[in-house]
């Protein structure tokens, strides 16, 4: 654990202080307040990224710090659940937004590196870009999940889904992402490395995250709304094995394979 | 409906249970016997399925999505070492299914090493024209002091950089690709060799706060090359930025294709795809290229449509219509 006296890091510091000011306002009873302290976390975070760019002179998606930092970027998709789809949840964004950063401030090396050529490919962003969204819906959809076990109903004037429909909502649109995360990765593999699926641990255990949710999907096609916690319990899990597969694979030495090289500690 | 759980929940501890094996012993696991035997139920619960519930049928998207997990699956199947050794024993299509070849610069070749270490034939030749590494820039002379002060500066030739009072100024003299020693009578003569063989270096010099000055060379490829005495241990850092092989597929003695190769961009031919897999790291005389068999993947990537298409559909489309709802 380090802090970074950079220009990079007070960035992101500044990212996680507006995003947990936004909550702690919002949970004030301001929602107004914390409205606009959340999109001021979010510009910073936006230029944080913008100024990893910059510095690093290519798209900054190949470690687990850059990662991070677009994971950071949450506010769009707050807003296209609220105004969309009709599911809440911006305190608890505001919160993800905070906790994904943690580890970009102070655990995760930030020392710029050159791309190897097997990440010098146009699949590098779409893949990369794809999985970070997924994730973060898929986080929305363990949360609303937890919110339905917890046996919450948001208020009727905030015209919002219940819990048990929000996470499904969120699953809808999340899986589609993840699919298509794990379908660029294999078409990237076959294109770099000569096979579209290696069996290497960050690929079963990406298998494994999307096997979750087809069971998921397809429970819920089954019992419909009788075993409303099952589901639940089923969402979250698969937020559960989303984390193993992004960084548990990563940083463990048990996982070691092609794509070691996300690692960032 | 339960069976199918049944088989979901069963391949994903089989995906966790592999994952911890190393993709070695999970490639193996997963292409064993038992497996083989999953893989083909699963196939068959999918093609069942779609006729036992119509609404499989009626609803186009959720066609899509499971007759697409059928074309990979098959796919895979078509283009696994067994499918291979099938059309080979009942159709008389003999495909190496993957590979290795090495090919030195200037010559052609047609010999591929199997996993097993067995040779075969491909019946048209490979020939390497030229190998090189691309590097990015620029390139960078490191220093480490004893006392654990470091620097780190761009290789630029007659420029001084500064290494504090005690050290005095370091200035790069030469570049080297291929550092070589000739013996001229009793003399000892640097000079960059431009035959076969690379060994990057940088002739440097560092002149001392009271005026001395020495001459060192410093390797890329030898980075721990220092005397015990010195007082700053200095290294040649060059990132590789890409592996390219300059490749002519030779048939009956005309060139028929030839592509450069790099990774991400390879070769695609005679139902085979070659890849940049190694080189020669001592020389870089020869390259080390992956042979594939481009069997089933047209199934495959035809899958991979069919599952995107038919998900986005029913997930995106149909959800925002609000028809997805009742699912």
């Amino acid at each position: 654990m380090e802090i970074k006296y950079t220009i990079q890091g007070l960035l992101v510091y500044t990212t996680i202080a507006a995003y947990l000011l936004a909550l702690l306002v919002s949970i004030l009873h301001r929602p107004r307040a914390g409205h606009i302290l959340y999109v001021l976390g979010f510009v910073a975070a936006v230029v944080s990224f913008g100024y990893r760019w910059y510095h690093v002179r290519h798209v900054p998606m190949q470690n687990l710090f850059e990662v991070f930092l677009c994971l950071g970027m949450i506010y769009p998709v707050s807003l296209f659940c609220r105004r969309f789809l009709r599911v809440g949840g911006q305190s608890a964004d505001m919160l993800i937004g905070a906790v994904v950063l943690v580890p970009a401030g102070f655990i995760f090396n930030a020392n710029p590196q050159k791309l190897p050529p097997a990440l010098q490919s146009w699949l590098f962003v779409p893949h990369v870009t794809v999985y970070v969204l997924s994730y973060i819906f898929m986080a929305k959809a363990a949360f609303h999940a937890v919110l339905q076990l917890a046996g919450k109903t948001p208020r009727t004037d905030e015209n919002l889904l219940p819990p048990e429909e929000a996470t499904y909502s969120m699953i809808c649109v999340g899986f589609p992402l993840l699919t298509l995360g794990l379908v660029l990765g294999s078409v990237w593999g076959k294109r770099a490395w000569g096979d579209y699926w290696g069996w290497d641990p960050k690929e079963l255990w990406s298998l494994a995250s999307w096997l979750v949710y087809v069971g998921y999907l397809h429970f819920r096609y089954m019992s419909g709304k009788k075993n409303l916690r099952i589901n639940s319990i089923w969402a979250i899990a698969g937020l559960v094995v989303i984390v193993v597969t992004l960084l548990w694979v990563n940083l463990s030495r048990f996982f070691l394979g092609l794509h070691s090289y996300g690692a960032a500690m | 409906m339960w069976t199918a759980m049944a088989l979901i929940v069963l391949l994903f501890f089989l995906s966790v249970y592999g994952a911890f094996l190393g993709s070695r012993c999970a490639k193996e696991f997963f292409n064993g016997i038992p497996l083989a035997v999953y893989w083909v139920a699963f196939i068959l619960l999918l093609v069942v399925g779609i006729f036992i519930f119509k609404r499989l049928l009626r609803v186009p998207a959720l066609l899509l999505i499971h007759a697409g997990c059928i074309f990979i699956l098959a796919g895979a199947i078509w283009g696994s070492g067994a499918g291979h050794e099938f059309r080979k024993n009942f159709f008389g299509i003999d495909k190496i299914p993957t590979g290795l070849m090495q090919i030195y610069e200037g010559r052609s070749d047609n010999r591929v090493i199997l996993e097993d270490d067995k040779i075969r034939e491909l019946p048209f030749y490979i020939k390497l024209r030229d190998f090189r590494l691309d590097h990015y820039k620029p390139d960078y002379l490191r220093i480490l002091s004893r006392q654990g002060d470091s620097w780190m500066f761009p290789v630029e030739v007659d420029t001084d950089y500064s290494l504090g009072s005690e050290y005095g100024t370091i200035r790069i003299i030469r570049v080297f690709e291929n550092f070589r020693i000739n013996l001229e009578g009793d003399n000892r003569v640097v000079i960059d060799d431009t035959g076969p063989g690379f060994n990057p270096a940088l002739e440097v010099q560092i002149q001392s706060p009271d005026g001395r000055i020495e001459t060192r060379y410093v390797f890329e490829r030898f980075p721990g090359h220092t005397h015990s005495e010195d007082e700053l241990f200095l290294s040649y850092q060059r990132i590789i930025s890409e592996y390219i092989s300059e490749l002519q597929v030779v048939r009956e003695g005309e060139v028929v294709a030839e592509k450069d190769i790099q990774v991400n961009h390879p070769l695609h031919y005679g139902g085979y795809h070659f890849y940049q897999q190694d080189y020669d790291h001592q020389a870089g005389r020869f390259t080390i290229l992956e042979v594939t068999s481009d069997s089933g993947l047209a199934s495959v990537y035809a899958g991979y449509l069919m599952l995107c298409i038919g998900l986005c559909w029913h997930f995106w489309i149909n959800k925002l219509s609000g028809e997805g709802r009742k699912i």
